[in-house]
């Protein structure tokens, strides 16, 4: 067998080598904490909201007139009248504010509810507590996906996973096991890059999938499938396809990171800070990171980052996404750029433990 | 070229300033070659040059025809079992061996059926299923060279492959050598076992702070080294006789009786002329048992090639 039939099943069989060492190190567990932290958070937060809207539930179920009698109830009115109007509320509550005894009642209407605050018996305050609605529910899943998970997670996720591949396996000094058997230096690369692209989109798009679904899961099954018969489920394959080509991008810095330094930490922490500064570069300097493709090809446009001070806020600087197909091609370009460079430093590399 | 030899041409190798081997020219034919040398010598360097791991500074290396940077051809003839005490997490012994068969591109099949083959070459079935980091030095060295010899090479290279075995499966792995030379092969052993060395070795290659000090059959590297006498010991009826008379030819420099009375060892700067006179003494009446060198071996062409300056073996 000889040509690209054999190329084909080397590089198989060092996918089939490797994807479980680096999906089930025990060195990896961190990556796996940073990848699930937002769907755990959202999981947490979907959690939360269902029972404050059974609890909602629950006062609307005892206040049936509740929609009627909301506009009734204005400043100045006594918590008496309130519960008269309201029949028995069965969320009232009491807080001291310095020394001061403050009463609440909450309740809700059917689409908002509302927090009454009482001081001596008189209504002092009117909050609407209403929770989230699914549009916000949207975009706080665009900030968290654009500014959290691909800026650190699948970045960081993927600097642990693709340097490892050669760094890591030099440190062990069990990378010569590799270098001795009849496989081009080159299929070995990319072999290892397959490996690394399974595990890591294995990871990180399983996380995607949870967030999304988590992030809709406290919403009424009503507008969850309006959602998802509209745009929604193009949102949450293009979110699947944006996590992928992260993996695809940042995997083949990082892998030809671990090969060509050293010290791939170097790297790691000045591309880190390129992508970190991509919002305050001019458009054309915007081009020549993988964040910006990213973010055209995400399907919502995020809100800005609202950490960001707002001094800083004048120095952003927009640049129209560029089309998708566009987009999809500029990160397959970087990434092939990228690995054809790192294969002329596979070709020469050397076992000297020692060294390393 | 020929394609069934090893060739270094005019090889150097420096890591940054420090000296790897210098201006090494070898022809290494098939058969059991031993590389002796102190710590230090580039006898591991040598060998990651024939192999690829490590790049020559200057010259050419081929390996029956083949360039070390050509992998993809040069490890399907050529099995390397290395110094490197590691191997990948969470494989078992078989694992270890079938995996760099699956890299030659064999099926399942085939690659699985050379495995255990390799794996019952060394004695290792019953722990194949084990993983390796619970297998004993000894049982690792030998995974090890199963792996080497799973795709029956053409040429095997072991870097200290004796090392961390007990005495019985040490003769059956240097059995094992003398079986892969017989069928051809280059088999190029590094030692420090000198007495195994010389059991083994078709020819040896002496090393010293990175320069080849002597290469060749064992007796020829000796026959090479004038300035120091040859020993022999003979057996013979009448010891003292014999060494008054051999004491009468300038190049005879010592004879020593054996304790027993029954033998003599004799110091000569000229070994074939000695010969001839021990012909002549046995016409003359001294009856000669048994005539046998006492120096052409590996410890004492090292002691006198090397010795001191080499530091410790």
């Amino acid at each position: 067998m000889t040509g690209s039939a054999l190329w084909q099943r080397q590089i198989l069989a060092i996918v089939s080598l490797e994807w479980r060492k680096t999906m089930f190190a025990r060195r990896g567990l961190w990556v796996y904490a940073l990848a699930f932290l937002p769907a755990i958070l959202f999981g947490i937060s979907m959690i939360v909201i269902q029972r404050q809207q059974a609890s909602q539930q629950q006062v609307l179920v005892d206040s049936p007139n509740a929609p009627a009698v909301s506009a009734a109830i204005k400043p100045g009115i006594t918590i008496n009248e309130v519960t008269k109007l309201l029949g028995d509320s069965k969320v009232p509550y009491t807080r001291f504010s310095r020394g001061r005894k403050r009463d609440f009642v909450r309740y809700t209407d059917g689409t908002n509810t509302w927090e009454l605050s009482f001081r001596d018996g008189a209504l002092t305050g009117k909050k609407n507590r209403t929770e989230a609605r699914l549009g916000e529910s949207i975009l706080a899943f665009a900030g968290v996906f654009q500014y959290f998970f691909l800026r650190l997670a699948i970045f960081f996720g993927c600097v642990g996973i693709f340097m490892n591949l050669f760094r890591g396996e030099l440190l062990d000094q069990s990378l010569h096991h590799y270098l001795l058997a009849p496989v081009r230096r080159e299929i070995l690369m990319i072999g290892k890059y397959l490996a690394g692209l399974v595990a890591t989109i294995a990871i990180f798009c399983t996380s995607t999938a949870l967030q999304f679904f988590f992030m809709l899961g406290p919403h009424p099954s009503r507008e969850v499938s309006a959602y998802l018969n509209g745009p929604g489920w193009g949102h949450f394959f293009t979110y699947l396809g944006v996590t992928a080509l992260a993996c695809v991008g940042y995997g083949s810095i990082f892998l030809a990171a671990g090969i060509i330094m050293r010290n791939p930490l170097i790297p790691a922490a000045v591309i880190l800070f390129w992508e970190g500064i991509n919002w305050f570069l001019p458009t054309m300097l915007k081009k020549f990171s993988i964040i910006y493709y990213l973010q055209s090809l995400s399907p919502v446009v995020a809100p800005l980052n609202s950490d960001i001070p707002e001094p800083l806020k004048l120095l952003v600087t927009t640049a129209a996404p560029i089309p998708g197909p566009l987009a999809v091609l500029g990160i397959f370009g970087v990434a092939a750029v990228v690995l054809a460079f790192a294969s002329v430093y596979v070709r020469k590399l050397e076992i000297n433990y020692g060294a390393d | 070229m020929s394609n069934d030899l090893i060739v270094f041409d005019n090889v150097s190798r420096f890591y940054g300033e420090v000296l790897g081997v210098n201006r090494v020219n070898l022809t290494i034919p098939p058969g059991i070659t031993s590389l002796v040398g102190p710590n230090g010598s580039g006898k591991t360097t040598l060998m990651n040059l024939m192999t690829g791991l490590v790049r020559a500074t200057r010259g050419s290396i081929s390996v029956r025809g083949i360039a070390p940077d050509q992998p993809e051809q040069l490890f399907r003839i050529l099995g390397y079992c290395t110094q490197f005490d590691s191997f990948p997490r969470g494989y078992t012994g078989f694992q270890f061996v079938n995996a760099s068969l699956m890299l030659q591109g064999w099926d399942s099949k085939k690659a699985e059926a050379n495995a255990w083959s390799a794996i019952e070459k060394v004695n290792l079935v019953d722990a194949a299923k084990r993983k390796v980091a619970a297998y004993s030095k000894g049982m690792r060295q030998r995974i090890r060279l199963a792996q080497a010899i799973a795709h029956e090479p053409e040429v095997l290279i072991l870097d200290e492959p004796l090392n961390g075995l007990d005495p019985l499966v040490r003769s059956e792995t240097i059995g094992l050598f003398r079986e892969q030379a017989e069928r051809g092969a280059h088999v190029i052993v590094s030692s420090h076992v000198l007495h195994e060395v010389d059991m083994i070795s078709d020819q040896v290659i002496l090393l010293a702070n990175g320069y080849v000090v002597a290469e060749g059959a064992i007796r020829g590297v000796r026959e090479e080294i004038s300035d120091r006498p040859h020993q022999i010991v003979i057996r013979c009826d009448k010891p003292s006789e014999m060494a008054s008379r051999i004491f009468q030819f300038d190049h005879v420099v010592e004879a020593r009786i054996h304790p027993d009375f029954q033998g003599i060892l004799v110091k000569t700067t000229n070994a074939s002329q000695f010969h001839k006179l021990l012909n002549r003494l046995v016409i003359e009446g001294i009856n000669i048992e048994t005539i046998a060198p006492a120096d052409d071996d590996v410890n004492s062409l090292y002691e006198y090639l090397i010795g001191d300056e080499g530091g410790k073996l």
